[in-house]
């Protein structure tokens, strides 16, 4: 059922809302520009509040930007109605229909489209088979648990076989384990499928585990688009690489950017340090921070130590420990690998931290 | 959306369409102005050789052609004007002076040569006398050798039907213009055509009968002889008895309301604050004067307490007890009425949070203390509220005072009397508006003041755990007050069906079966009538009701909040007014409905879409928007979404809307009485006759069948909304 994928692109999409009471504007996107390549899973991640759904809402036709393009394939759909464009949404709440049960609600689509019966009837079979509910046909989604009732709105949106599927928090109200599960098999049935994917979620291991390619939100504004590596390791904000995983940020002064533009040299609590990599938009002489996720930092001498402070939690993880530092520049997370063997600083003692330099990143300071 | 490609293309369909129009709108006024003059003619040839032969008898002629043609004016001259030996004879000199103004001297000169060929001359400008519009002709008066114009005529012929008539066709080309302009542009622009066209559909509907009817009642009682005036509002304001009706009305709502709301608290504190025993059987028997048919209770006031009341003349042995007046109305209107008060303080009472109460008991407050110090006071602004509502109900309602009033003057029955009886619509008009004042003033009160006083919406919740608050004592006399209300119910309709089968109430008491026979012979025509147009309006009505809820609850346009408002409308204004409005708007063209089924139609439609889309609108916010998304997503139109999703899914509130459209239609007297005709008569009005002629058998037999039809409909609407019950529930677990 795999359908020829398509790309998607939006150029400058901007979304003004205007707020009923205080009748302010409010820019829920702001000049949007990205693009989707076939077949690849793209996932829109930010805080609440930060536009993602009201960009996935104009891709899907539910809202109109007030500026720009959508193009879906070589079409213009910016102005489209949802039930001519060739999207399909997994909304977050799911929308199942409940006067109709499990076939019905999936078959929806393919009777809007006048197919033959004999057709419906093998092509909802066989998309139920997909995602392992062909027992349950026959039972009303009020009588489904979360996960299945889940299933049943990812089969209902592949069943049509759209060129453009859309997810929206798909997974936010399940479980924690069940989540983990639903995870994996969309990533299946995606690849399998070959079909383009924009996905919605404010998890960002959610959006790391899932996605060919993260896109950062925050406040209507895209802040970074890359895979899930690059978003993690070379941020280039604090926003994005706190949003994106535990990290500690020290106060730099930046003294030059060197090796053309590879790494920087800073000075870090009085100390010269040689930037692994930099952020490409900060700039020479601007206030700068030293960004040092919690593996690349370890426990030093004082010699070589970068802040101090003192342990105010220690949590053994079991292939790791996570140390909790107290320090001036606030609280700082120290993991420390393979910890069996290891003397390890209880509650309450100072400590010395310093980093690897080749893994630490210069970012401008916010 | 709005690309420059599609508003040229709307640009230029439009003035098509609009080139299109004005040629057919001008060949038919060019086809119908030829034929009338065609007429003209071949009417004036006959008036003029007709002409008397002696020339002495032409002086007298023109006064004999007024005689039979009042509406046209004439005027005859001997010879051709202008030639010589011409002389003016007589008849209205008016027109000859339109002939000798200079200004008209080219098209004078050519009408003397028309009639000196011996040919009818039309005057190319219409001229006007006293503002009326006349077609002039100028015709000859042949000789005997049918050779020269012995006399010439000059015939003004009244216009002012043909000029209406243009003026009728200039203005459905405009509005024929606008509605294609309209539905093309949403068509053109729209990303949701149908949602526009429906929009379109229902302001159409609201504007032509609602708005409409009540600015032309309002405009016709600032109106005198075509010029505005505020005299209506002088005579209504400056009457006395006029002046007694809208006390009277004041009164007796405000008695009613008192006693209303007093019975319903009592009704409401027993059945939901103590443990009193038989609350669905007192529940159920309060409800039945809602639903019950105009006139039943009435009647049965009157089989008790009237002039030959069995309780007043047969029991007590009273000669002069007169029940009409205020003191039977406030005792009927009371009885019908209670019941709103005791459904809303119901829900008041069973949504106060029981912990309060408990909460002051246990601070060894006593239960009198408690009840007056918490419970009371967290009730006040419910009750304040179901005061109000009753208030208004009392004001409009008109079955009630049109049997029982008697002398005494209420204003809904004293605008009917202006209307039918004296034939005076503008003060009928502005009585019923008068009644629109004490009405909107509860409404503002309740809007403005008491909602935000309320305290109720604390914990929304109903406590499943109330403690008693009263005490056996006071419970037994509640109980006690509660069965006497309740016993004073049952004899009532005890007594409706009793009338059935007397022969003459008051004073022969044998049974017989003869009534049934005979209502049913005289009121069979009125009931099938009522029970055709009813059925009618019904599926109208449900259809109508929820295609406003969607569209008001999902959809976003402008002008909303004002569709809104005209959609809700009918059921702020009284019955008395609409049903005035509707005589003085649709009793002329352009929508002369008058006398035919459908202005009853179109009336139950109007006054029961309100309550119908409220329930629309109450079960559509249960429902989560992304279901429809999903639908839309899915592939489906508005009209397959609202058809295949929605409805479904609001079946429940569908079904409640349609069997009340139907209820409250076989139970509507205040507007339809204005509106029924000969053809369609309605069977309330027929128990109305019945009672007046004091033919109380034939009433009771017909109310108590519509006391059977109505508890029938409610009987099936359960059952059916029973069945989709499973639907509401998974719905809102969503």
């Amino acid at each position: 059922m795999a359908a020829k994928s398509v790309p998607v692109m939006l150029s400058d999409v901007t979304k003004i809302f205007r707020d009923p009471k205080t009748k302010a504007e409010v820019h829920a996107v702001e000049n949007a520009n990205f693009d989707v390549k076939p077949g690849e899973l793209v996932t829109l991640l930010g805080p609440s509040g930060c536009g993602k759904t009201t960009t996935l809402r104009m891709i899907g036709g539910f809202e109109l930007p007030t500026r720009g393009k959508i193009l879906i394939g070589d079409s213009d759909v910016t102005f489209l109605p949802p039930n001519v464009r060739q999207t399909a949404t997994v909304f977050q709440s799911y929308g199942l229909f409940p006067h109709m049960d499990v076939f019905d609600n999936v078959a929806y689509g393919l009777k809007i489209r006048k197919l033959s019966q004999d057709e419906i009837k093998n092509r909802v079979n066989a998309v139920l088979d997909l995602v392992g509910l062909s027992e349950l046909a026959h039972r009303a989604p009020g009588r489904l648990s979360g996960g299945q009732q889940q299933r049943v709105a990812l089969a209902r949106s592949l069943v049509v076989e759209p060129q453009v599927l859309l997810l929206d928090e798909p997974l936010s109200n399940l479980d924690a384990l069940l989540r983990e599960q639903m995870r994996v098999e969309i990533r299946r049935i995606q690849k399998s499928l070959g079909i383009t994917a924009i996905y919605v979620t404010h998890d960002r291991i959610e959006a790391m585990s899932l996605s060919d390619r993260v896109i950062v939100m925050r406040d209507g504004r895209i802040q970074q688009v890359g895979t899930p590596g690059d978003i993690y390791e070379y941020p280039v904000s604090m926003f994005v690489a706190g949003f994106v995983g535990k990290v500690a940020f020290f106060p730099a002064r930046l003294e030059g950017i060197e090796d053309d533009g590879r790494t920087a040299l800073c000075t870090v609590g009085g100390r010269k340090v040689r930037a692994g990599s930099v952020a490409g938009n900060l700039g020479a002489g601007a206030r700068a921070v030293v960004m040092a996720r919690p593996e690349s930092l370890r426990l030093v001498g004082r010699e070589d130590a970068i802040a101090t402070g003192m342990v105010t939690a220690r949590v053994y993880l079991g292939s790791s420990v996570e140390i909790y530092v107290k320090t001036e520049a606030g609280e700082i997370l120290v993991q420390i690998d393979d910890p069996s063997g290891k003397i390890l600083p209880s509650e309450g003692e100072t400590v010395w931290i310093g980093f690897d330099e080749k893994l630490v990143r210069a970012l401008p300071a916010d | 959306m709005f690309t420059k490609k599609k508003l040229i293309m709307f640009a230029v369909v439009c003035a098509i369409f609009a080139v299109g129009e004005f040629w057919i709108f001008s060949t038919l006024q060019n086809t119908f102005e030829k034929n009338s003059i065609k007429e003209m003619t071949s009417l004036i040839k006959a008036m003029t050789s007709s002409a008397p032969q002696n020339d002495e008898d032409l002086a007298h002629w023109s006064e004999e052609l007024s005689a039979i043609y009042p509406d046209n004016r004439f005027f005859v001259i001997k010879g051709v004007p202008g030639e010589e030996g011409s002389e003016n004879i007589g008849g209205d000199s008016a027109l000859f002076d339109i002939w000798k103004l200079p200004a008209n001297a080219t098209i004078a000169e050519n009408a003397a040569e028309s009639v000196s060929y011996l040919e009818v001359f039309r005057w190319p400008a219409k001229v006007s006398f006293l503002g009326v519009p006349y077609t002039l002709m100028v015709a000859p008066v042949p000789d005997e050798e049918d050779s020269s114009a012995r006399a010439t005529l000059l015939v003004a012929i009244d216009a002012s039907g043909y000029v209406a008539f243009g003026k009728l066709v200039q203005s459905l080309a405009v509005v024929a213009f606008l509605l294609f302009s309209l539905g093309f542009g949403i068509a053109t622009f729209s990303r949701d055509p149908i949602s526009g066209y429906a929009i379109l559909v229902l302001a159409a509907i609201v504007i032509a009968f609602v708005a409409y009817p009540l600015i032309e009642a309002v405009r016709l009682t600032l109106v005198k002889e075509g010029r505005f005036s505020f005299d209506v509002w002088k005579t209504i304001l400056s009457n006395r008895q006029y002046l007694q009706a809208l006390w009277g009305s004041i009164q007796l709502g405000i008695v009613t309301a008192t006693l209303s709301t007093f019975i319903g608290f009592m009704y409401a504190f027993a059945v939901a604050r103590t443990s009193m025993r038989g609350k669905r059987l007192v529940t159920g028997l309060a409800t039945m004067p809602v639903i019950s048919p105009p006139f039943s209770l009435t009647l049965s006031i009157i089989l008790l307490f009237g002039k030959n009341g069995i309780i007043t003349k047969q029991l007590l042995g009273l000669q002069n007890f007169n029940i009409y007046g205020l003191g039977g109305l406030a005792l009927v209107q009371t009885i019908s009425m209670f019941p709103i008060a005791f459904l809303t303080m119901q829900g008041v009472l069973q949504a106060i949070d029981s912990t309060l109460e408990d909460a002051s008991l246990d601070l060894n407050a006593s239960r009198w203390h408690t009840f007056a110090h918490v419970t009371l006071p967290l009730a006040a602004p419910g009750l304040l509220s179901s005061w109000l509502l009753v208030f208004t109900n009392s004001l409009a309602d008109f079955a009630n005072p049109l049997l029982l009033s008697g002398s005494y003057r209420v204003l809904s029955v004293e605008s009917y009397i202006e209307v039918t009886g004296m034939g005076r619509l503008n003060n009928g008009a502005a009585l019923s508006l008068l009644l629109l004042l004490p009405t909107l003033t509860a409404f503002l009160v309740q809007r403005r003041w008491v909602s935000k006083k309320s305290f109720v919406v604390v914990t929304g919740k109903p406590s499943t755990r109330l403690s008693d608050l009263a005490s056996p004592g006071a419970r037994r006399a509640l109980t006690g007050f509660v069965a006497v209300v309740s016993g004073f119910i049952v004899a009532l309709y005890a007594t409706i069906v009793a009338g059935c089968f007397v022969k003459n109430w008051g004073i022969d008491y044998t049974f017989t079966l003869a009534n049934i026979g005979e209502a049913l012979a005289r009121g069979k025509q009125a009931l099938l009538s009522t029970i055709t147009l009813a059925g009618i309006a019904t599926p109208i009505a449900g259809i109508l009701s929820m295609v406003a809820a969607f569209i008001l609850v999902r959809k976003k346009f402008l002008g909303k909040r004002i569709l809104e408002s005209l959609i809700m409308t009918p059921f702020a204004i009284p019955g008395t007014l609409l049903g005035i409005s509707f005589i003085l708007a649709f009793n002329k063209p352009p929508l002369l409905l008058v006398g035919t089924g459908a202005i009853l139609v179109i009336n139950y439609v109007i006054r029961e879409l309100p309550v119908g889309v409220e329930g629309g609108v109450a079960a559509l916010r249960q429902i989560d928007p992304s279901i429809e998304e999903a639908a839309s997503d899915l592939g489906a139109d508005q009209a397959t979404i609202f058809r295949t999703i929605i409805l479904p899914l609001i079946r429940p509130a569908f079904i409640s809307s349609m069997s009340y459209t139907f209820v409250r239609s076989m139970t509507a007297v205040s507007a339809i009485i204005f509106l029924i005709s000969a053809r369609w008569y309605h069977i309330t009005i027929q128990i109305y006759n019945f009672s007046e002629n004091l033919r109380f058998g034939l009433a009771s037999v017909l109310s108590t069948m519509l006391i059977i039809i109505v508890l029938a409909v409610f009987g099936l609407m359960r059952l059916l909304v029973r069945q989709s019950e499973f639907l509401e529930k998974t719905v809102t677990t969503q």
